[in-house]
């Protein structure tokens, strides 16, 4: 993995050269420290077997994600252009998890190797998350990742030629190649400078949400906002059945289509209110509020970030509603944070089960997603990741408030970074940085990045005693 | 017509026994009307000049009551099918207070409808907010009738019904159950309508005590009367506007004591009583509710501590503050100069856990916290050992799978009708902690919202939209049903005929 990020590191030095910034050096340097570190690592440990382990694949999945981050930090402390290691961890951390949030008040002057490094790591920290589902969830079983196994294993049934967790791999890497080249082109075919399209569709596609301009997607064209938006939407659907989509696999995406009505049902009630309230608060034109709310909603509910306009300034009940969607987040096996539409349909649905029993204590009701009857074992596990989430968010804003951040602040900020969001309330919302907070939030903040990035329960079990008891 | 048909018969066609609701909120209205003898009394006693205003009142809640009883609901036959028991405990729970708005209108205390309404709600369902910026301008009767109206929904309007209808032989246990729905009590009696009766008397005599202590400790007799009642119902209406602080520190002592009395089940308070003492200290919930006061009272005393107030001045506050909060009761005493936000997180926190099970207190319940604790516990050692196979126990008894799903759905649903009330409160111009606490402290039928930065009193409810006084109606409704009677009467799937 290491490699992997050196080269990527090293990949910088392109853009480093080319623009002649004077950071090619440090750049260098570091990628090719982390390169060769990577490279010992392997050839030290190349006769390790792989992890058959239950801790051990939790304990690799967390340190991952750590040292990805770690060594994330060299780029922007080798240039100098983050002074604290607090400053650099955050914006690592930020980029590694997708999340987007960011201690930059200002983008523009950064040198354009950094601006690639921040957008690469988004890229990178997008499809790992997906991958890392995909790669290490059947050496753990159900329990932890039972959500995308049940999915998985319920697409296998159906046919034999993606069976194969290695197909699968190939085939969600090929679905994200093929986006991102897809969106490059598109807008750089809307006039984009290719260099910008580049950098765009990485933290786009990625749902992260670092941005290369000061004020995000509203430097860009309306036609460019709305393919930004696409690549948003698209990044929030599960990469799987975009594959089926494409592959006209009509019915594989059955196994799936309960997600996606939801999720695009989401998209269209919250985009026409906001896009009503819009019209209602600011006084803007019909076709600015459809655009600013359609484009605004598919960031906020995929947890990318990018902003079409200042939304500190905008009414506070849509704001709120943004803080709600974000925390539902798109499909699961997308690239988007958050509790995922699918743990919401089950929450809901289960609900709705308990209630028809009381009703009707003799029928027999099973809850069921796209048809099937969910076990209740995957019940169980969305319940208590649920209410892990809620827990860890209340900690978090009580952690936060005593790291000296007022109420709202950090309301906004820990949802932000446990959904993967990026801008929070206040003073680090809309066009805002979290460059004003003190260290120790950051650190903080960092942690939350991780936890939602996680799912909680990863991270979490690392803090039980008896996980370190032999 | 006979009361004894099979149960078998009423499943599958769902024909409402009007009749009998109608007779049964005809008498639930004559005994409001009845009630309403101590105000007038009270009223008449202090001359304070609404004397004629609560009698009218009184005369308006008996006719209609009269009405109902006897003309609407004449020979109605007892029976009730098993689903009935949601639309009835919905009802009752929207003609008692909607009738109780009367007082406040004809005294002229309240300056609309809507605001009659939420006063008339936070009474009934003992929250505790209010709209009323100066109770001590209010008339002494309207005082008392206020803190009245708390004391009969702290244990429930579901247990008079119960006891009116002695002649239920079906359904009453669905109704009972409606309002400790979920929480699994024992009963203190096989019989039903017997355990009601003990209720009521451990109830009664905890508030007499409660109001001979006050009035010995020189408190004036409105305010004991009011404070008793207020108190053992957690309710928490005061009667001053700087809250409890007129009050002597005895007299805060015994308030105190009583707070946390009220958060334990009325069960356990009989264990008491009848010095089943053995048994009392093994009752898991009560030693969580007795671990969490003591933890969360040196946590705010730390907090209070390291943001710079004096030691004494901070435990005072503190043991008072959290008994309050987490009995859901809601009285305030005016903030300390100095004041920590670790306060301001703990209280929410100790709003949505609540008071226990089975106590008049609301919130989540801590019965279900617990259970909720272990199974995660349960849950973090599975995914290590996932062929492990764990039982979550309470008090020595294994909680039934199904009844877990249950709580997590319960939780969710709480968290989901928070998030939902908060939404429309942003709409009222709140800030967005400010309107999830005001959502959080009112579903959870404590009253004063703990953020607010004013006071930390009622005073603000006074200033929302009618919308807001509306949206925070429901939800002290909603938590006090705790959630299911009122969803399962709303939905749609409730008034489809046949299974």
């Amino acid at each position: 993995m290491l490699m992997v990020e050196g080269s990527l590191m090293l990949s910088c030095l392109i853009p480093a050269l080319h623009f002649a910034d004077g950071t090619a050096s440090a750049i260098s340097a570091s990628g090719l420290f982390t390169f060769f570190l990577g490279l010992l690592l392997r050839v030290s440990y190349h006769d390790a077997r792989t992890i058959t382990d239950r801790r051990n694949a939790y304990l690799l999945v967390v340190l991952l994600w750590v040292v990805l981050a770690l060594f994330g930090t060299l780029p922007f402390l080798a240039t100098g252009t983050l002074h604290t290691f607090s400053d650099a961890l955050f914006e690592s951390m930020s980029g590694i998890t997708s999340t987007g949030a960011t201690v930059f008040s200002a983008v523009e002057w950064l040198p354009a190797s950094i601006l690639l490094w921040r957008s690469m790591t988004q890229w990178f920290g997008g499809f790992g998350i997906v991958l890392l589902v995909l790669a290490i969830v059947p050496s753990l079983g159900i329990n932890k990742y039972s959500l995308y196994t049940a999915e998985a294993s319920g697409a296998d049934n159906t046919g034999k030629q993606s069976s194969t967790m290695a197909a699968t791999i190939r085939q969600t890497l090929g679905v994200y190649l093929t986006l991102t080249l897809l969106f490059v082109f598109l807008l750089w075919k809307s006039g984009m400078h290719p260099w910008d399209a580049l950098n765009i569709t990485f933290t786009n596609i990625s749902s992260g949400g670092f941005s290369i301009y000061n004020n995000s997607l509203e430097h860009l064209t309306h036609l460019q906002q709305y393919i930004v938006a696409l690549a948003m939407l698209l990044s929030g659907v599960n990469f799987m059945l975009i594959f089926h989509l494409v592959t006209f696999r009509w019915d594989r995406i059955r196994t799936k289509l309960d997600q996606l009505s939801f999720f695009l049902g989401t998209f269209v009630i919250a985009s026409l209110f906001v896009c009503f309230a819009l019209r209602a608060t600011a006084h803007i034109p019909w076709a600015d509020a459809l655009r600013c709310a359609t484009v605004q909603t598919i960031s906020v509910l995929t947890t990318t970030g990018s902003l079409v306009a200042d939304t500190s300034s905008w009414w506070v009940p849509i704001t709120f509603l943004f803080v709600i969607l974000s925390l539902c987040g798109g499909m699961a096996g997308s690239t988007t944070g958050g509790l995922k539409a699918m743990r919401v349909l089950i929450l809901h649905r289960n609900v709705r089960k308990i209630l028809h029993d009381r009703l009707h204590p003799h029928a027999v009701n099973p809850v069921r997603l796209n048809g099937r009857p969910v076990s209740s074992e995957i019940i169980t596990n969305v319940m208590v990741i649920f209410v892990v989430y809620v827990l860890v968010i209340t900690v978090g804003i009580m952690l936060l408030m005593l790291c000296g951040i007022n109420a709202t602040e950090s309301v906004g900020a820990i949802i932000a970074c446990i959904t993967g969001y990026g801008p929070g309330l206040g003073l680090s919302g809309g066009f805002g940085c979290y460059g004003a907070f003190t260290t120790a939030a950051k650190y903080l903040c960092a942690f939350f990045m991780l936890l939602g990035r996680l799912e909680c329960l990863t991270l979490l079990i690392l803090l039980v005693p008896a996980f370190w008891k032999k | 017509m006979s009361a004894f048909r099979p149960h078998i018969e009423r499943i599958g066609v769902r024909k409402f026994n009007l009749k009998l609701i109608f007779r049964l909120m005809g008498v639930l209205l004559m005994y409001h009307a009845l009630g309403m003898a101590l105000p007038f009394a009270i009223s008449i006693y202090c001359h304070d000049g609404a004397q004629f205003a609560l009698g009218m009142a009184a005369v308006g809640i008996l006719i209609p009551g009269l009405f109902f009883r006897n003309i609407l609901g004449k020979n109605p036959t007892y029976d009730i099918a098993e689903n009935e028991s949601y639309w009835v405990t919905t009802i009752t729970w929207l003609t008692i207070p909607l009738s109780g708005t009367l007082p406040y209108i004809l005294t002229g205390a309240t300056g609309s409808f809507a605001d009659a309404l939420f006063e008339s709600f936070s009474g009934f369902t003992t929250t505790g907010s209010s709209v009323m910026a100066h109770p001590e301008e209010l008339p002494q009767g309207l005082l008392v009738y206020r803190a009245f109206t708390q004391w009969v929904g702290g244990l429930g309007l579901m247990l008079f019904v119960v006891a009116i209808l002695r002649r239920l032989t079906l359904g009453a246990e669905q109704i009972y159950e409606a309002e400790f729905s979920g929480t699994q009590q024992r009963k203190l009696h096989p019989r039903l309508a017997k355990s009601v009766t003990r209720l009521w008397v451990i109830y009664s005599v905890l508030t007499l005590m409660l109001f001979l202590l006050l009035l010995i400790q020189g408190t004036p007799l409105v305010d004991a009367i009011c404070l008793a009642f207020s108190t053992v119902s957690t309710g928490g209406f005061v009667t001053h506007s700087s809250g409890l602080s007129i009050l002597s520190d005895g007299c805060l002592c015994t308030i105190t004591l009583f707070m946390l009395l009220s958060g334990i089940n009325v069960a356990q308070l009989y264990r008491i009583f009848t010095l089943k003492l053995r048994h009392w200290g093994r009752d898991e919930e009560t030693r969580a509710y007795l671990l969490l006061t003591l933890c969360s009272i040196s946590l705010c005393v730390i907090g209070f501590v390291a943001a710079g107030q004096d030691v004494g001045t901070s435990l005072r506050y503190s043991v008072f503050h959290i008994a309050s909060t987490v009995s859901t009761c809601g009285y305030y005493l005016p903030r300390p100069q100095h004041w920590s936000f670790v306060v301001s997180v703990l209280t929410f926190l100790l709003i949505v856990v609540g008071a226990s099970a089975g106590s008049t207190g609301g919130g989540l319940k801590l019965r279900r916290i617990i259970i909720l604790s272990k199974y995660i516990g349960n849950y973090f050692t599975r995914m290590m050992h996932p062929n492990a196979v764990f039982r979550v126990k309470v008090n020595g008894e294994v909680v039934q799978h199904d009844y877990i799903t249950k709580v997590f759905a319960y939780f969710f649903l709480y968290i989901a009708f928070i998030v939902a009330g908060a939404f429309v409160l942003t709409l009222c111009r709140c800030s967005i902690p400010d309107a999830i606490c005001m959502a959080a402290a009112n579903i959870s039928n404590l009253g004063p919202s703990p953020l607010i930065n004013n006071l930390g009193g009622s005073l603000d409810y006074a200033m929302l939209p009618t919308i807001g006084k509306l949206t925070l109606t429901t939800l002290m409704l909603a938590g006090r049903l705790e959630l299911f009677a009122l969803i399962a009467v709303f939905s749609p799937a409730y008034w489809r005929r046949g299974t």
